[in-house]
């Protein structure tokens, strides 16, 4: 009798076994099987000029843009303009939360309405 | 047997080509994969004739899906793997049920020890086998994938479409339903119990 080949834990045991199964030596495939694969290959052969199955919409709209890379640098691209876009408003004079300052947003007349005060004031 | 002469081709690039009638493609793929799928089920069987079998049926299955395959959809490797798994467990279970229990194995006529642990070796391969075939497949394919393939947790991930922590508990288990199976014949195979 053996013991099992013990490692950490309850199931390393199983472990050693499924390794030594995989460790077996794996006979040569078999000559006549090569063949016989071969053959059903041949056999099966569509005809030239067959089509294969056309790739998913998203490969080919990746396919067509240039690969992933390019929808990389798309993505990056378009995330930089928009935040440019976003900085730039204030030059063309519209006031947003993110162009204002501290003390801006607060003297601002949006900035009283959620809390009533400019009601309180009359 | 004919060599690999383009190691470089993706095995779906070369499908695809098959799927277009491309003759050499059909004899690549067959010399890249087929030894593959023979060598997996000699593994899960133990038998080379049955394992010369499954190995045609698997590729058969392969030519006849050529034309539908999508490429980028998954590995033709974890394909032709899933499917030769399941033609082992159908056979493994069919086997199961006519199976003699490993106490009625008789015992070697020359006990001498290279015999007696030669023996023992192939009854833990048998049930190993058996308790692979009973697991579910997800669990299966987890186990097997990482042991026999050497596949890492985020390529089994890949194959099952799981994240790697559920490969994580997949596999754990996995071979804690192994354990619970061959827990009790742990003497019939030559281990000591504890």
């Amino acid at each position: 009798m053996t013991k099992p080949p013990h490692r950490d834990g309850d199931d390393a045991w199983i472990d050693g076994m499924l390794d030594d199964l995989a460790r077996t030596p794996v006979p040569e495939t078999p000559d006549d099987l090569m063949a016989r694969v071969m053959d059903d290959a041949y056999g099966m052969l569509p005809a030239p000029g067959g089509r294969s199955a056309p790739d998913p919409w998203w490969r080919q709209v990746v396919d067509g843009i240039g690969g992933w890379t390019a929808v990389g640098g798309l993505v990056a691209a378009a995330a930089t303009g928009f935040v440019v876009g976003l900085g730039s408003l204030e030059s063309v004079g519209v006031t947003t939360p993110w162009t204002m300052s501290y003390e801006t947003y607060y003297d601002s007349p949006g900035s009283l309405d959620a809390f009533g005060w400019d009601m309180e004031e009359g | 047997m004919p060599l690999d002469t383009d190691p470089h081709t993706d095995d779906a690039d070369l499908l695809a080509a098959y799927a277009r009638g491309d003759a050499g493609a059909a004899r690549l793929l067959t010399v890249r994969l087929t030894p593959r799928a023979f060598g997996q089920a000699v593994r899960m069987l133990g038998d080379t004739g049955e394992a010369e079998d499954v190995a045609q049926e698997a590729m058969m299955r392969l030519w006849r899906i050529a034309p539908d395959w999508r490429h980028g959809e998954a590995k033709v490797t974890t394909w032709l793997f899933r499917v030769v798994a399941n033609l082992c467990t159908d056979r493994l279970r069919k086997r199961g049920r006519g199976a003699m229990p490993l106490d009625a194995v008789a015992e070697p006529e020359d006990p001498t020890p290279s015999v007696e642990a030669r023996m023992q070796e192939d009854a833990r391969h048998t049930a190993l086998r058996s308790a692979l075939a009973a697991l579910p497949e997800r669990q299966r394919i987890a186990v097997t994938m990482r042991h026999f393939e050497g596949a890492s947790n985020p390529e089994i991930g890949e194959a099952l479409g799981i994240s790697t922590e559920a490969v994580e508990s997949l596999t754990a288990r996995g071979k804690r339903a192994l354990a619970a199976a061959l827990k009790g014949q742990a003497a019939a195979l030559g281990y000591e119990e504890g």
